[in-house]
């Protein structure tokens, strides 16, 4: 078994994260993992981590070090992503670095140190804007949000004290807040439909980074109670029905990780400005399909492996599970990318079809 | 944490480039009513002057180094250029156990005589392999094969029955896997060994087997006290495990395990049928292409795949199969598409082929297993 992290100086065009990153990242996740969570009322926000992860760099990863941030790439946003998941350590590092503070430089407004994450703006009976399931307003400093409808968006930055917040949780119990405002405060810089529609990717592929790492999460918690769960006097991984599950979980989300990682590398390379959005576009949706249909069998598969025990709150699995179907259904449904990879296809039509999948 | 995974690569703009190429010279092919595009053409489309078309720009021999003939090129290459033609479907039976397994076998454990009687060939497109695994008591448990090869004046002598060997009606050799020593229940992998059997020896019987849709190319091969001299021993005497576990890593690694049936899916999408469930398969085969791709990355730096191509093969066959299914569930036999029906038809045909050859999924679910740490 090989270690992800373990650079492979051979790896012609591979991109290798600094492993000394990922062993601080991992230290610093370690001292606070999990996060805790309460069945009703969701997950704490651990504002000393979040502080940490700020003071580190980590906080606004790719933001480029004029505006404050760190300057760095997907790759190592996604390797803290990935960390995070698989310690049920939930913050919305993401959200405020990889998408608000993307949204911010793409509509030319300033960028600061205060906290953001996104929402997409429709209009609900009464004509009010509302934001729906915005991860973690509560704990915002501020909103960047998006208005929908084509023809240009507006892109406008609003501080917490201006939103009326009606609090919501996801499946994993991470916030998932709506937010109104008055119409008058939705004011911005225009942009483009096509920003909104590449924050959508970038969204769709920060919840498949983290899809990735749960699942991986899931295969070795798995490995660790087969191992060491014993029945009719063995460890039930002795058990071929037992290891051919295990195979599956593993096979899957392998599977899952190579989708995720080929549309990483895509993201990286849009923000250098040496791809269009059309490819990022078809292996964010190949990404978040892999994903999505990785975690109906693992989550399957672990639950069934783990025996009643994984179904309880005092063991960890369902911090896991829980957060891979949470996130697979963030930003479109497994099927609403299964449904934009086959348009995508058709549109591609038959002879061009194999260029889209190894453009 | 826990991966089967080798490292992810990027495709470099030089390899784009070669795939450009291999595409356009498809694209002309096709043109020009050379073949028509179809499924499972890696087993059962067997095409002498297209294999010799393909010699001739290059494209095969292809990490064979160039003191064999061959051109010294990588196996990141050899994979673009592989799966290029088997997206296109194209036919490639006739060499393609000489190029995926026969070449890297002569290289690794092959004498330098060996080497230069049969690698230039091999490249030329004018050499077909086989495979000399199973027999008819012998499929997934290989170790209990029971072809013996007993010691005679200046070679050996192989009597036995090889059996599911493809296209060894057109094959010009096979490596025979053979027990040279008794089986030792305590040792069951020792006393095996591999020859080089060139099939127009005497006493070898080639005899067809058909398949269900009455197409021949599985065979049974019956060895009846056929000599096989000393110079074409391959590997080492009693190393026949080690030396068959290898061959079988190259047999299992490539492409052909999830792209068979993948001009089914490409016709399908391009009609635009079976909406999300198309889909799916489409990004499926996306990942496992990037997955593939970093196999073939792993090859080339001579690391151990054996345990990501069994990833691959467990995920991409059953695709393959599921593609099948799937286009069979959402075509009817009315004359209105009957080129996409044939295709269909075809590919369902093939179908429980998919998960067997190359070992069964069942087999390679113990691989991955015992890479995990449980067995």
């Amino acid at each position: 078994m090989t270690d992800r992290t373990t650079p492979d100086a051979s790896a012609t065009a591979g991109y290798v994260v600094d492993p000394d990153l990922v062993a601080t990242i991992r230290d610093l996740l370690t001292a606070s993992a999990p996060t805790p969570r309460d069945p009703e009322a969701g997950i704490a926000f651990d504002a000393a981590l979040w502080d940490k992860l700020d003071a580190l760099g980590l906080a606004r990863l790719t933001t480029p070090e004029d505006d404050g941030g760190s300057g760095a790439t997907w790759h190592e946003s996604a390797a803290l992503l990935t960390e995070m998941a698989a310690a049920a350590v939930s913050l919305p590092v993401a959200e405020h670095d990889l998408l608000a503070g993307w949204l911010l430089r793409a509509a030319g407004l300033p960028v600061d140190n205060r906290r953001r994450t996104i929402g997409l703006v429709e209009w609900d009976d009464e004509g009010r804007p509302v934001a729906r399931a915005v991860p973690s307003a509560r704990h915002a400093d501020a909103v960047v949000l998006v208005s929908a409808g084509d023809g240009g968006r507006v892109v406008a930055d609003v501080a917490l004290s201006e939103l009326e917040i009606t609090e919501g949780l996801n499946l994993a119990g991470e916030p998932r807040d709506d937010v109104r405002l008055e119409p008058s405060a939705l004011t911005g810089p225009v942009v483009a439909d096509d920003v909104a529609h590449e924050l959508f990717h970038r969204a769709g592929l920060v919840r498949a980074i983290q899809v990735a790492g749960a699942l991986e999460r899931c295969l070795s918690l798995t490995l660790e109670h087969t191992t060491t769960r014993v029945q009719f006097g063995r460890p039930i991984s002795r058990f071929q029905a037992v290891q051919h599950l295990l195979a599956d979980i593993a096979a899957e989300t392998s599977l899952a990780r190579a989708a995720v990682d080929a549309a990483v590398r895509a993201a990286a390379a849009r923000d250098a400005g040496e791809a269009d959005g059309a490819s990022l576009a078809f292996l964010v949706a190949v990404a978040r399909s892999c994903a999505g249909h990785a975690a109906s069998v693992v989550v399957r598969q672990a639950h069934q492996l783990h025996g009643a025990i994984g179904t309880t709150l005092e063991h960890d699995l369902h911090r896991f599970t829980l957060a891979a179907l949470a996130w697979r259904s963030e930003y479109g449904s497994t099927q609403t990318w299964d449904r934009r990879v086959a348009e995508l296809a058709t549109t591609a039509g038959t002879a061009g079809l194999w260029g889209l999948i190894t453009r | 944490m826990t991966t089967l995974l080798p490292p992810p690569l990027a495709e470099t703009p030089a390899l784009a480039r070669l795939r450009a190429d291999v595409r356009a010279f498809l694209d002309e092919q096709i043109a020009a009513g050379v073949f028509t595009p179809d499924v499972d053409t890696w087993l059962n489309g067997f095409h002498p002057d297209f294999t010799r078309s393909l010699a001739e720009r290059g494209w095969l021999g292809m990490t064979i180094p160039a003191e064999y003939g061959g051109h010294g090129r990588s196996f990141l290459e050899r994979f673009v250029v592989t799966e290029e033609l088997l997206a296109a479907g194209a036919p490639v039976a006739a060499h393609w156990i000489a190029d995926r397994q026969a070449a890297p076998s002569l290289l690794k454990y092959g004498t330098e005589e060996q080497k230069q009687r049969y690698l230039p060939r091999i490249t030329a497109g004018e050499l077909f392999w086989a495979i000399g695994m199973s027999e008819p008591d012998s499929g997934s448990d290989l170790a209990s094969v029971r072809t013996r090869g007993e010691r005679v004046e200046g070679g050996w002598r192989l009597t036995g029955t090889k059996v599911w060997t493809s296209g060894a009606h057109h094959a010009h050799a096979f490596f025979a896997l053979a027990r040279t020593a008794p089986l030792d229940p305590q040792h069951r992998h020792a006393g095996l060994s591999q020859f080089i059997v060139e099939l127009d020896s005497p006493g070898v019987e080639i005899r067809p087997i058909r398949s269900m849709n009455g197409a021949h190319h599985f065979n049974e091969v019956h060895l009846e006290g056929v000599f096989v001299p000393d110079e074409l021993v391959i590997g080492t005497i009693g190393d026949g495990w080690a030396q068959v576990t290898s061959e079988l890593s190259y047999e299992r690694s490539g492409p052909e395990r999830f792209l068979s049936t993948y001009r089914l899916l490409a016709a399908l999408a391009g009609r635009g049928l079976g909406d999300a469930e198309t889909g799916a398969y489409v990004a499926r085969l996306a990942g496992l292409h990037q997955m593939s791709s970093a196999v073939a990355g792993a090859l080339e730096h001579h690391q151990d795949v054996s345990s990501a191509a069994a990833v691959v093969k467990v995920l991409g066959t059953a695709l393959e199969g599921d593609v099948a299914d799937l286009a069979d569930r959402l075509t009817e036999d009315d004359p209105g598409d009957p080129e996409l029906r044939a295709l269909v038809a075809r590919a369902v045909f093939h179908r429980p082929g998919f998960t067997l050859r190359g070992g069964t999924s069942e087999v390679l679910r113990g691989v991955i297993a015992r890479e995990l740490g449980l067995r």
